[in-house]
């Protein structure tokens, strides 16, 4: 049975994390997930938005999503992006917890005809798969075991952090050593490689801002990995993906390194269990490190 | 960098830590901090601020309003939260930096209007207000930029050949930015949360001197 939800895609999913989008898509169905797009969604603000204009007016941005997602007449909205499910979730309690709050919000939202209660629940679909499709269901749409795939699942902190294991946040998962990545990496049949850096951060915006600060974070990531033999690393977050994976290049350079680790998202590792094609439903073709042990594993 | 703490012959400014409390968001919660510095411990980039967390909010205290807002902590946050949720006072330390960087840009400090990170803010603001949405390529060309010509190229040198390959793999627009229907709409709405916010500022100013 296949269950409806308001879905917010946010901006990387037309651009950087397009894969993570792609192979979203092409699984959902199989999880009866049916993922309907809020109309004409804007930007969320990512984690700087508050500092160019304020802190308000950076929520207003989340207030428009979620008034024209509260018009589709569903009770959640559903993110894939860990920076778009931490701001949108961030701004609606924000608007329960605080009527001021709320009341300056609604003041600007009647700007455009538009008002907004707080009365939705935002989640991410890491969490829905968790929770609603559950793994064994996972695990039932899989055809194409991914046998002696040797996967890193990497968390990475916003999907988990602060929210995955409040009552709001679904209380999906621990935060500080979650387990849902290792679940899903099992559930394709691969194996999931011991990660102590599960929850390590890339540094997030701080990596695209000012890198230098940055690469020592994602070389002791992907040391660990290499460590492992991991195959490839999966994350279920794109800033993560695309920091690990654009920099590699830069930090073999910095330390004199060698990695060629192929970073892909779950979604993807799902795609080519269930038998989809690796390259088009998977999105495997729109890795900058290819991830041809995942590849060559896909039916054709 | 090496912590250190600053110089005794500091001015205070006793009624900054009241004035956090009311305008930080989080901030109220600060007085619950017990110094354990379990925030500071949890940072990945800790041993590149200033001072870390707990030092800071220490200075908030003792009414180190210059150091505080000078400081480079609130600019190395890279909000992974694992301080917020690791504090065994519930004080949220991710929060709380994050509206302390607000706060040192719209008070003007040199630092904070000069960062990094508030270079990149105002590009990224240009396109959502703009367009709606992140056009990452316009954003990251527009940051290059605000530190000036020379810097604009040589940033955009060195991160030329990510950019071919993302463009390569598609997974960089070019060619028109792409925009929301309404844009109309959501100036609106930002042109007005931006008016309140100056609403509210003005307002705790008045609050804070009474
Ligand atoms: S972890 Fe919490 S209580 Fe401990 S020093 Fe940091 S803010 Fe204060």
């Amino acid at each position: 049975m296949s269950k409806s939800y308001t879905y917010y895609p946010g901006c990387t999913s037309r651009s950087s994390s397009m894969h993570l989008e792609k192979s979203l898509r092409a699984i959902a169905p199989k999880l009866g997930m049916e993922l309907n797009e809020i109309e004409d969604w804007n930007c969320c603000g990512t984690s700087v938005g508050h500092i160019a204009e304020g802190r308000l007016p950076n929520a207003a941005l989340s207030a428009r999503n979620l008034a024209l997602a509260k018009d589709r007449g569903e009770d959640d909205v559903v993110t894939a992006c860990a920076a778009c499910f931490i701001h949108t979730h961030d701004a609606n309690e924000q608007i329960r917890e605080d009527e001021g709050f709320k009341a300056d919000l609604n003041e600007a939202l009647a700007e455009a005809g538009q008002a907004y209660d707080g009365s939705l629940l935002v989640r991410h679909v890491c969490e829905v798969m968790v929770k609603d499709v559950g793994v064994d269901a996972i695990k039932a749409q899989v055809t194409n075991p991914l046998t002696g795939l040797k996967v890193a699942g990497w968390t990475g902190c916003q999907t988990v952090r602060p929210f995955a294991a409040t009552e709001r946040g679904g209380m999906f998962d621990d935060f500080d050593d979650p387990k849902f990545m290792r679940d899903f990496i099992e559930a394709c049949g691969a194996e999931a490689v011991e990660f102590a850096n599960n929850t390590s951060c890339c540094g997030g915006s701080v990596a695209v801002i000012s890198p230098q600060k940055s690469l020592q974070l994602m070389k002791t990531i992907l040391d660990e990995a290499k460590e492992r033999e991991a195959d490839c690393v999966a994350t279920p977050c794109p800033l993560c993906q695309q920091n690990l994976e654009m920099y590699q290049d830069l930090i073999n350079k910095e330390f004199g390194t060698d990695f060629q680790i192929p970073v892909v998202f779950y979604s993807q590792l799902m795609a080519v269990a269930f038998g989809l094609n690796p390259l088009t439903d998977a999105a495997l073709n729109q890795q900058m490190i290819p991830a041809t042990k995942l590849v060559e594993m896909g039916t054709k | 960098m090496t912590a250190h703490l600053p110089e005794t012959k500091r001015k205070y400014d006793l009624t900054f830590a009241r004035w956090v409390s009311r305008n930080v968001h989080g901030g109220d919660k600060l007085n619950m901090c017990m110094q354990c510095g379990v925030c500071s411990g949890s940072c990945p980039l800790g041993e590149q601020m200033d001072y870390g967390p707990r030092r800071l909010f220490m200075m908030i205290r003792a009414g180190m309003k210059d150091e505080v807002m000078k400081s480079d902590t609130i600019w190395n946050c890279v909000a992974c939260y694992r301080s917020e949720v690791r504090c065994p006072r519930g004080v949220p330390v991710t929060h709380i930096l994050d509206s302390l960087s607000v706060v040192a840009v719209r008070e003007g400090y040199a630092e904070a209007k000069n960062a990094e990170t508030t270079r990149f803010a105002k590009a990224f603001w240009w396109s959502a207000k703009k367009f709606g949405l992140t056009d990452e390529r316009l954003v990251t060309a527009l940051y290059y930029f605000s530190g000036g010509i020379g810097e604009g190229i040589r940033k955009g040198m060195a991160n030329q050949k990510i950019a071919l390959r993302m463009i390569g793999k598609k997974r960089m627009h070019v060619g028109m930015p792409r925009k929301i229907k309404r844009r109309g709409e959501l100036k609106k709405i930002l042109a007005k949360a931006v008016e309140i916010e100056n609403r509210n500022d003005a307002a705790a100013g008045e609050e804070v001197k009474s």
